[in-house]
């Protein structure tokens, strides 16, 4: 990744601590978040961002539950 | 079945407060008996109204603070909505604490142990691994949270009754109190966000409240201060003062210092300063009130004690916290006026001075409180004496009891409320 275009942050709290950076690697910016806890990662363009700002409240509540996609009996079955 | 006596108001058929609790003196078991601690917590501290918090330590949607009633750890939480809400500190799944850190910013909790997730309403939004639990949305529970929770001018309370006075009922005459010090704002608002120091004490949390306007003592406990900071503050609490300390009712009580001040009539002499030493805030002050800065410029900050946690010290506020019968955390910051940022950086450094961990002003206070604590568990003479200033009380144009600046007055007042607590439905 290109140094000078990188302006990294850690939005953290007590529950999760996620590093932010700006990544100008492709054709247009992009979001590069970091799990700081488990090292996943997850790049997130300019529509998807849109598309989070745009959550309904009770679909963001709906994905906040740890079952809903993350600890589930069924992953990797 | 007759009650046989084993000590003094204690019977087999269990304390008798109206024997421990008299005009003119109060039991030496009252601070050291932890059953009676215990009845305190069911009767005081998880029934009235306790102070909590203020609004301005969670300004933003998504902000909490860890504080408490009593031993009881809570989190103050503003939604997305913008409501406040205490939520008690204990995950619904096997009871782990859910919040560790003394502040932060989060619209949801995720408890550490097994991960059950919550909103910062206190609801449940789910758990992990949900089909041992039959699946999704299957469980009806959530974060405990305080019944009750109301505020005036930021300042927030929660009582744990479901019903009982408001708090407006509860407080009285001591808004009053409250108003005067958020008047001494240009925008009439106070802010608690300087940060909080925290002192543990070895004493009962009665000896502090009562000691908060205890205007007997400032002269012998607090010598060294006023000699060092040449305040002018130790002659108020002479013989010769024409302060007075003031029974606002429900257990409330003030040390009223405006009749001295009124004397002298210089703006800014209640901090310590004159005008010309803060000139920026005396004219927000002015532009703000007109003709009306001038008294309230002169008559200062109040000092008053809330029943049964919350002091306002003039330029700081203290909430006090007992966690044994024997032990206590007395919170402290200073206070913020909104719009006199030029006043809020001397309030900061002088609470330094008085409360911080060199400061000289709680440290002897909290000598005494401590002493106090160990003199009171010697068997004898049983009795702690209240009776000063009794015979020349009078009752004010509002109907309110004042005594002299060095009269034991608001801790007659602090006494007949608690009586009156411990007593109710008996
Ligand atoms: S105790 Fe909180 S998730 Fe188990
Ligand atoms: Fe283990």
């Amino acid at each position: 990744m290109n140094d000078k275009n990188v302006h990294g942050v850690v939005i953290g709290s007590e529950f999760a601590e996620i590093g932010v950076i700006v990544d100008d690697e492709g054709n247009g910016p992009r979001l590069r978040l970091e799990d700081r806890r488990t090292g996943r990662v997850r790049h997130v363009d300019a529509l998807e961002l849109e598309a989070i700002i745009w959550l309904p409240e009770g679909h963001l509540r709906q994905l906040l539950d740890p079952s809903a996609d993350r600890w589930r009996e069924d992953i990797g079955r | 079945m007759s009650a046989t006596t084993s000590r003094a108001g204690r019977t087999t058929a269990g304390i008798d407060y109206s024997k421990l609790i008299q005009p003119d003196r109060v039991h030496g078991s009252l601070y050291t008996d932890p059953a009676i601690f215990a009845e305190e917590l069911e009767r005081i501290w998880y029934q009235g109204w306790v102070y909590v918090g203020h609004t301005s330590e969670v300004p933003e949607p998504g902000d909490y603070v860890r504080k408490s009633i009593g031993p009881q750890d809570l989190v103050m939480t503003r939604d997305k909505d913008g409501q406040v809400h205490l939520l008690l500190n204990r995950c619904a799944h096997r009871g782990n604490l859910v919040c560790e850190d003394a502040r932060g910013n989060s619209n949801s909790f995720r408890c550490p142990y097994h991960g059950w997730t919550y909103r910062n309403n206190g609801q449940l939004l789910g758990y992990p691994y949900n089909q041992g639990y039959g699946g999704k949305g299957k469980l009806d529970l959530a974060m405990g949270s305080v019944p009750r929770v109301e505020s005036y001018r930021g300042f927030v309370f929660g009582s744990f009754a479901h019903d009982g006075p408001s708090l407006a009922e509860h407080l009285g005459p001591a808004a009053g109190e409250i108003d005067r010090l958020a008047a001494l704002s240009p925008e009439g608002e106070i802010e608690l966000n300087a940060g909080w120091l925290k002192h543990r004490t070895r004493a009962n949390w009665k000896l502090l409240a009562e000691n908060e306007t205890d205007g007997y003592h400032p002269q012998f406990v607090h010598g060294s201060i006023f000699s060092v900071t040449g305040s002018p503050i130790g002659a108020l609490y002479s013989d010769k003062s024409t302060a007075v300390t003031r029974n606002l009712g429900h257990g409330h009580s003030e040390n009223d210092l405006r009749p001295e001040f009124r004397n002298f009539a210089e703006p800014m002499r209640w901090f310590g300063t004159t005008e010309s030493r803060v000139p920026e805030y005396v004219a927000a002050m002015r532009a703000a009130y007109g003709d009306d800065a001038e008294r309230i410029l002169i008559e200062g900050a109040p000092h008053v004690m809330i029943f049964p946690n919350l002091f306002i010290a003039e330029i700081q506020v203290f909430v006090i916290q007992p966690i044994a019968v024997n032990e206590c955390i007395q919170h402290a910051t200073a206070v913020q006026l909104r719009g006199a940022p030029e006043l809020n950086k001397r309030m900061v450094s002088q609470s330094i001075g008085s409360v911080g961990p060199a400061g000289m002003l709680l440290a002897d206070d909290t000598e005494m409180y401590e002493r106090n604590q160990h003199g009171v568990e010697q068997l004898r003479p049983e009795w702690l004496d209240l009776s000063r200033g009794m015979k020349r009380e009078r009752v004010d144009e509002r109907g309110l009891t004042i005594g002299t600046a060095t009269d034991e007055t608001g801790m007659r007042g602090f006494w007949s409320n608690y009586k009156q607590l411990m007593e109710e439905g008996r």
